[in-house]
């Protein structure tokens, strides 16, 4: 891992401001845990200042946070919030009421139609692994226009078919999303991951379309399950600019996000 | 107005309100679960228990582990760390302490579940979850939850029918109540407010029980109406180691400490045997930790602006006396 004052971005730093770029100023958010924490606000610090924070447990922010939310109930982001409510505020009122532009999410796993999983590895009744379940990450891609998946790249993490379908993308592609009843014009917008942007075709099958430096087409083909399709445009993401670079290391001083840090991982204990 | 004072002890609350085989709501998104209550209901040795808990967290965690619930309602289950929820795993995956039934939802269509059961709804109609692993008819392997799939009769498309979930007894940890039950709550409500509403019996575990002027001079701020509650119990730090808004702060240590501790079945007997089994009360569980650290965890003030409500009466008493 580079060292934080080297001008080099780690790949977890593209990954974090590649997120950002795809963040319009002023689009109503609704931001998941972990990832979209720090993307939603490192894109607020920097090119969207009128983007709109939501979180499923019925907050809508003001500021920015005195300090990086370690997951979206953290008590910092009340005493900076312009609404506390309840779900049924934001999941109910401006996503399923369609006040919402764009949902941030981080995934487990991701399939060839965007088909994220967050449930189980195995059969759902027996699995051989299991985490934690959708949350609202179900409501998130099921009715956001946009849904912006973000998740560090691991061929493992990258299955033709996810085992389990806890938040529905193009579920098996050619317009089956739809004929299940979600409504027109949703669904997963793009991949974002540690190696490079994804997005998806008129059949909803994921596509690359961009790489961080450092990598390339043939390297990230190869770290995904599935044949991987090729936009014809497909060429390298721009680098983080020193600003968004200092911006995001500012926001995340004690690099809880940028190197994964597990809170107290390590240290001794005393309560 | 006569009103009934529904305070009483920990124990004597869950004694009378909660029974073997309850449909068990605990409420509080993440902040304001209530752990002492939860406790309790361990220590007196509850079982068979449906517990229907919309972020399961440590909390469904520490029932699954102590074999207390064959069911699950829930729309997930981990350590904030995050990091896995070892008891709910070791529960689905292996059957350890004993198998438990999952019913998943996600968290829109359990809110709508429980606002559907206040209201006593035959059911919601939503646009979500459709083509997803909790679609019954799309997968069925998927998860297992009682949501139905439908065509609206006004649009003529496929619906996602969410069923009302009601409850037997409803616990949750809020600021303040008076001794009536008049429950007041600020902060990030989540499912808190049609959770407890959709069920028969109430408790209200509160950091204080303020006088019933306290409540009516800011009636907004209350989410339960005392007539809906059963009892009233005044419990500081009842929340622990989950936040309460004003009040505390999320103890990331514990959370933890708890993680560290219960990889195996054996680790969480010994954790629960000092938290939960080993003490008689909820000042017993504060004093197995440093007061100094707890303390840490108090907020610096920061009030709200008082709002005027005002007291309408003068324009009557001038028509009257004119």
């Amino acid at each position: 891992m580079p060292s934080p004052d080297k001008r080099t971005p780690t790949p977890v730093e593209r990954m974090i401001v590649a997120a950002s770029h795809l963040v319009e100023d002023h689009a109503v958010l609704m931001v998941g845990t972990q990832w979209p924490i720090i993307v939603s606000l490192l894109a607020r610090a920097t090119h969207a200042p009128g983007a709109v924070i939501c979180y499923e447990g019925g907050i809508v922010l003001q500021d920015m946070p005195g300090r990086i939310p370690l997951f979206t109930a953290d008590p910092v982001v009340q005493s900076c919030a312009a609404f506390l409510g309840e779900s049924l505020d934001t999941l109910g009122m401006v996503l399923h009421g369609g006040r919402c532009r764009m949902a941030l999410l981080s995934a487990a796993s991701v399939d060839r139609f965007g088909n994220i999983n967050t449930t189980c590895i195995g059969p759902y009744v027996s699995p051989t692994l299991r985490f934690g379940g959708s949350g609202g990450a179900c409501d998130f891609g099921s009715l956001s226009p946009r849904t912006v998946i973000i998740l560090e790249h691991d061929r493992r993490r990258f299955p033709e078919r996810v085992d389990f379908i806890t938040t529905p993308g193009y579920l098996d592609g050619g317009g089956e999303r739809y004929r299940a009843g979600l409504r027109p014009r949703t669904g997963p917008y793009a991949v974002v991951t540690t190696l490079g942007l994804f997005r998806f075709n008129e059949a909803g099958e994921m596509i690359l379309s961009g790489f961080h430096e450092g990598t390339d087409v043939e390297e990230i083909r190869g770290q995904v399950q599935w044949d991987l399709k090729v936009a014809d445009d497909v060429g390298p993401l721009p680098s983080p600019t020193p600003l968004e670079l200092d911006t995001l290391r500012r926001l995340d001083p004690e690099r809880m996000y940028l190197e994964y840090k597990r809170l107290l991982e390590g240290k001794e204990i005393s309560l | 107005m006569t009103v009934r004072n529904k305070v009483m002890t920990l124990p004597e609350a869950v004694d009378r309100f909660v029974r073997d085989g309850d449909t068990l709501h605990l409420g509080g998104f993440i902040q304001q679960q209530p752990f002492a209550a939860a406790h309790e209901i361990l220590r007196q040795g509850k079982k068979e228990l449906v517990l229907s808990i919309c972020a399961g967290m440590i909390l469904a965690d520490q029932f699954i582990g102590a074999g207390a619930v064959s069911h699950l309602i829930t729309t997930f289950c981990w350590n904030p760390l995050p990091a896995t929820a070892h008891a709910f795993v070791r529960a689905v995956t292996r059957g350890i302490p004993r198998p438990i039934e999952l019913e998943e939802y996600s968290i829109l269509t359990l809110n709508l579940a429980y606002f559907a059961g206040a209201m006593d709804l035959p059911y919601v109609a939503s646009k979500t979850v459709m083509g997803s692993g909790f679609d019954s008819e799309n997968s069925p392997d998927g998860a297992k939850n009682r949501l139905r799939f439908e065509i609206s009769p006004f649009t003529g498309e496929r619906v996602c029918l969410v069923p009302p979930i009601r409850h037997d007894v409803g616990i949750i940890q809020v600021q303040r109540a008076d001794p009536f039950g008049n429950a007041q709550s600020w902060g990030m409500l989540g499912e808190s407010r049609y959770g407890m509403l959709s069920c028969e019996r109430i408790v209200v575990c509160a950091e204080e029980i303020v006088d019933p002027d306290v409540i009516s001079r800011d009636p907004n701020r209350t989410m339960i109406p005392g007539f809906r509650v059963d009892a009233v119990v005044e419990v500081p730090w009842g929340a622990h180691p989950s936040p309460v808004a004003g009040y505390y702060d999320m103890d990331w240590l514990y959370f933890a400490h708890y993680e560290r501790r219960t990889r195996d079945q054996e680790g969480f007997r010994e954790f629960m045997d000092k938290w939960v089994y080993g003490v008689p009360d909820r000042e017993a569980y504060l004093g197995l930790m440093s007061r100094t650290r707890l303390e840490a965890l108090r907020p610096d003030p920061r009030d709200a602006d008082p709002v005027p409500y005002g007291t309408f009466s003068r324009h009557f008493e001038e028509a009257r006396d004119a």
